[in-house]
């Protein structure tokens, strides 16, 4: 009799839980459109940039068109290996990244096998999105959807989070722990944005029609990129600055302080000209127009508001006391513009060892190896170059990174981290030219000067002997390759 | 039995080793000429130069020395609005007037004016370096305390070492194991009966690990007072760097043996740019070979080559052997106080400042970044730092006399729109290149135009005042601020 009565319960128990089963999909039909992806990506050391290891991350993504999932660019770097899940459990399906801009922080991810797509739902991208109301964010969580309520706070023009161009972002605050991984942060059936970093409860999101206007550009084709406003600029806060520039009338526009010093598209904007107009928005003291949609915003929007890079802007300033219009086009947003780039995406760290020396360009990604706090940790000149400008003459920096002893370096072993300005008479900013100038060396000797300031200006090797000692110094340090550069860098 | 013959052996033993330490240190009467002193000092706000911190009590020690003079740490008096002397067991106190100081080898020495202090005091006398691993004295008055201290230490190590007071200086320093504690600063380390250094600073976080100031620089600093005023130490103005590698050696043509260190680089000195160069090789200093590392041999120390320059009076010329073109010649250096970093390191006069219209501005240096917080060489400040630290040797043709920053406003109707709220090196005024602080008091002075212009180096950010309303408004904002007076020079 027990025996009957327990399996009996037992039956009803696997009633009611296929009852919850097939209730689930129904609950959200967000389960369609949300997606775990997994990357497995090489990671580098910089500190010794012939080595890497491996690294997997689970985020999300939203299925946003014909297998076409969105996510964030954040991570999608360097990958080894892609793989897609839906409904928060079970197989994973390869997948690989169909298109990505690490300055908008967006990426598309694909996939060839149609039974991923089977049962997937494209949503839509909303266009406007309000700045203030509830929202959701949802994640893929042991096998259920789990959604956070949301608190959407402002539309703020801020800092892409892997770029130094500026866009428009949803601050909304969550209980949600953990987040900035491409959470979609969702409404109704439509996407107000992806979360792309979190600190406490506030997050700041990607929004949906900025996410939009660049997956319209991607899609109509050729796709050019985000552009900028390469110039500084400042509040015009002070009356009496401004009657100093000799503006009339109630005080308005900012000033401009600096251009960059090379040549570029901004040559017509010179320092205190003031931007009154950016496409026929007024711009006000603290730097704001007055956007149709969202109200107050900082004017770098309107650099990337439906504009892209080589797009000409219409800007009235007043120079020297006259109105003029000027155009000005857009430079495209790269990271090899800066003295000190801020990021390197998909390629390995470029290195030169030679004779034990290791020469590496100054970048952020290597700064960073000295952690979070590497402002402050990073010897002070190192991290200073990400202040300075990029000349002509000096794109970029290239530093003695290192010395592997090795009996042909006897007495160098002590030197690291310091700027090469010259090797052998010529002067150097880029790997290839430590390479050829390697290879003339004076009067038998390799001359190796380091920038003005740094603890040591100068040493030097017998040119005979470098490459010998470059094949024992990889040998005893386990390098494969002597060199690696980046062929569009070389040039 | 036999465990007591080894006990007493061993109690004869240690009797003995305690006996044989006393009779080589002795100093058991020095402590009659050991001082302690009480200073009251104010130090200088610098962001808001013309005010003063709380006044604050500390002590330390000296000692009396021929002539009637008391010696003592420099950082035992810095900053003194009153210095109280008390003799050995003698309950009064008695006022003391600094008479030299000098804050590069923080030392200094007091005189005492009122009749019958230093009667029964014998002056100590000064011995020689003492050798490492022989046993001191430190004697002093540590830790507040009223009776005197001794500790018994003995000599560990003797380096060049860098001197905390001026904080951009290094001299030969001793170390030893003997705890120096605050309030033992300024008193005498004796041995054979003779003062063989200044006790002076430790390391923190070290225990057990004091430094003492050694004879040779006593002595140097003694003698520069001789003339009735301080010089300092003179530098060379040469940064040398080891010359150990086969290669570098060879392409000087240089024999491959350990003697002979390279000038890697020649700060601005006229003189030392005039007689030396850069890949000149320094192989001896007045009698001292230099070794490929850069050091001597020092009383029998291998100690930094810096050692021998710094036996030099200003003015004095150091001979010199160097290697240059294949070929040993002999260079007569002439040596000079370098007086271009003095603000990077601790400074001891009261800051300069000018206020013009609540705008408040002062030198940059060391003391004025340190008010930014524990932090200051973060980021934030990055450009100040530069400016201070790196710009001489790495853009000297760009290099201000005296860089001047905007250190603070004092908020005032004439410059409340400023878009500069402080912390901001100044570059121009009304066109005119910041200099040095007179050149900011001409470039406002001598405007005639409606508006004043300042530029600041960060960002080429400019900011304007009304020149006419300032004038109006100067003095109620001196008033406001409680400043007696608009400048300090």
């Amino acid at each position: 009799m027990m025996n009957y009565l327990s399996r009996f319960a037992a039956v009803v128990a696997l009633l009611v839980a296929t009852e919850t089963a097939k209730a689930a999909p129904d609950a959200s039909p967000w389960e369609r459109s949300v997606v775990t992806i997994e990357v497995t990506r090489k990671q580098y050391d910089y500190f010794q940039p012939w080595s890497k290891r491996m690294e997997s991350v689970q985020k999300n993504g939203v299925v946003v068109g014909p297998r076409q999932i969105l996510t964030t660019a954040e991570h999608m770097n360097d990958t080894a290996l892609l793989r897609v899940q839906k409904g928060g459990h079970g197989t994973w399906w390869n997948g690989q990244v169909q298109w990505i801009d690490y300055h908008a922080n967006l990426a598309l991810v694909t996939a060839t096998d149609a039974k991923l797509w089977d049962g997937l739902e494209a949503v839509t991208l909303a266009d406007p999105i309000p700045a203030k109301g509830s929202a959701q964010l949802a994640r893929w969580r042991n096998g259920q959807l789990e959604t956070h309520k949301a608190e959407l706070n402002r539309l703020i023009v801020k800092h892409a989070k892997l770029s130094f161009i500026d866009h428009v972002q949803l601050e909304l605050d969550s209980e949600i722990s953990g987040a900035g991984w491409a959470e979609p942060v969702i409404s109704g059936r439509k996407l107000f944005g992806l979360v792309c970093s979190q600190d406490g409860i506030n997050c700041t999101a990607i929004p949906a029609p900025f996410i939009k206007s660049i997956l319209d550009a991607q899609k109509k084709g050729p796709y050019r990129g985000l552009g900028y406003f390469d110039f500084v600029w400042t509040r015009a806060e002070n009356p009496n600055t401004l009657k100093f520039l000799k503006l009339e009338g109630e005080p308005r526009g900012v000033i401009i302080l600096d251009t960059p010093s090379l040549a570029t598209n901004s040559a017509p904007l010179r320092p205190r000209d003031l931007i009154l107009q950016i496409d026929g928005f007024e711009i006000d003291v603290e730097g704001n127009y007055k956007d149709p949609a969202y109200g107050n915003l900082l004017l770098e929007n309107l650099s990337t508001r439906n504009r892209w890079a080589g797009d000409s802007v219409r800007l009235k300033i007043l120079r020297d006391g006259k109105p003029l219009d000027v155009n000005y086009t857009l430079p495209k947003a790269k990271y090899t513009d800066e003295l000190v780039p801020e990021e390197i995406f998909d390629r390995e760290p470029e290195y030169l060892v030679a004779g034990g020396l290791v020469f590496q360009p100054l970048t952020e990604p290597y700064l960073r190896s000295w952690g979070g706090d590497w402002r402050r940790k990073a010897p002070f000149r190192l991290s200073y170059y990400t202040q300075d400008k990029p000349t002509a003459r000096r794109p970029s920096r290239i530093l003695l990174s290192l010395v592997l002893p090795d009996p042909y370096n006897l007495g160098y072993q002590d030197y690291r981290f310091l700027v090469v300005d010259q090797v052998n008479g010529q002067p150097v900013s880029k790997l290839s030219d430590v390479q050829s100038a390697l290879a003339k060396p004076s009067g038998g000797y390799d001359v190796i000067q380091f920038a003005r300031g740094e603890a040591v200006r100068r040493m030097v090797l017998d040119a005979e002997g470098i490459e010998d000692a470059t094949h024992r110094v990889m040998q005893r340090y386990g390098i494969d390759r002597d060199l690696v550069v980046d062929p569009a860098a070389a040039r | 039995m036999l465990r007591f013959t080894y006990a007493r052996a061993f109690k004869t033993l240690l009797w003995l080793l305690a006996a044989a330490l006393a009779e080589t240190v002795r100093g058991g009467d020095a402590e009659k000429s050991v001082i302690l002193i009480s200073t009251f000092s104010q130090q200088p706000l610098w962001d808001t130069p013309w005010r003063f911190d709380s006044v604050h009590k500390a002590s330390g020690s000296g000692f009396v020395i021929h002539g009637k003079r008391i010696m003592t740490n420099a950082h035992v008096v810095s900053w003194h609005k009153q210095v109280l002397v008390h003799r050995y067991q003698d309950p009064r106190p008695y006022p003391a007037k600094v008479v030299f100081i000098g804050h590069d080898c923080d030392l200094a020495l007091l005189e005492v004016e009122a009749p019958g202090f230093f009667d029964g005091l014998e002056p100590l006398e000064f011995g020689e370096l003492p050798k490492v691993r022989s046993a001191v004295i430190t004697y002093g008055y540590p830790a507040g305390g009223e009776q005197i201290s001794y500790t018994r230490g003995v000599v560990s190590r003797i380096e060049l070492q860098s001197y905390a007071h001026g904080g951009n200086r290094g001299y030969l320093a001793v170390q030893t194991d003997a705890a120096i504690n605050p309030g033992n600063s300024g008193g005498p380390v004796i041995q054979d009966d003779k003062v063989v250094g200044v006790a002076f600073q430790g390391i923190p976080g070290l225990e057990n690990t004091g430094f003492f100031i050694p004879p040779p620089v006593i002595q140097h600093f003694l003698k520069d007072v001789a003339d009735g005023s301080y010089d300092g130490f003179p530098q060379a103005g040469i940064r040398l760097s080891a010359l150990q590698n086969p290669s570098y050696r060879r392409s000087l043509k240089l024999p491959d043996n350990d003697l002979g260190t390279r000038i890697d680089y020649i700060y601005p000195i006229p003189d030392t740019q005039r007689r030396l160069r850069e890949d000149d090789v320094l192989l001896q200093v007045g009698n001292y070979p230099v070794g490929s590392d850069g050091t001597i041999i020092y009383a029998g120390n291998r100690l930094n080559a810096a050692v021998a320059i710094s036996e030099a009076q200003e003015g004095e010329s150091v001979p010199l052997k160097v290697w240059r073109d294949g070929a040993a010649v002999d260079v007569a250096l002439p040596v000079h106080v370098y007086q271009a970093d003095r603000a990077e390191g601790n400074q001891y006069t009261l800051p300069r400042y000018y206020v013009y219209g609540g705008l408040v501005f002062t030198p940059l240096s060391r003391d004025y970044l340190r008010t930014l917080g524990a932090n200051w060489n973060d980021g934030a400040n990055s450009d100040l730092v530069y400016e201070l630290y790196y710009r001489r040797q790495e853009s000297p043709e760009t290099v201000r006399s005296e860089p001047i920053v905007l250190s603070t406003i004092l908020a005032h109707s004439v410059n409340a729109n400023m878009a500069i709220h402080g912390r901001a090196l100044v570059d121009k005024i009304n066109g005119q290149r910041i200099e040095k602080l007179e050149d900011v008091i001409r470039a406002f002075e001598a405007s005639t135009n409606a508006y004043d212009v300042i530029e600041f180096s960060s960002q080429h950010t400019l900011d304007c005042l009304d020149h006419a309303e300032v004038a109006k408004a100067n003095a109620e904002i001196l008033k406001n601020a409680g400043i007696s007076k608009d400048r300090r020079l």
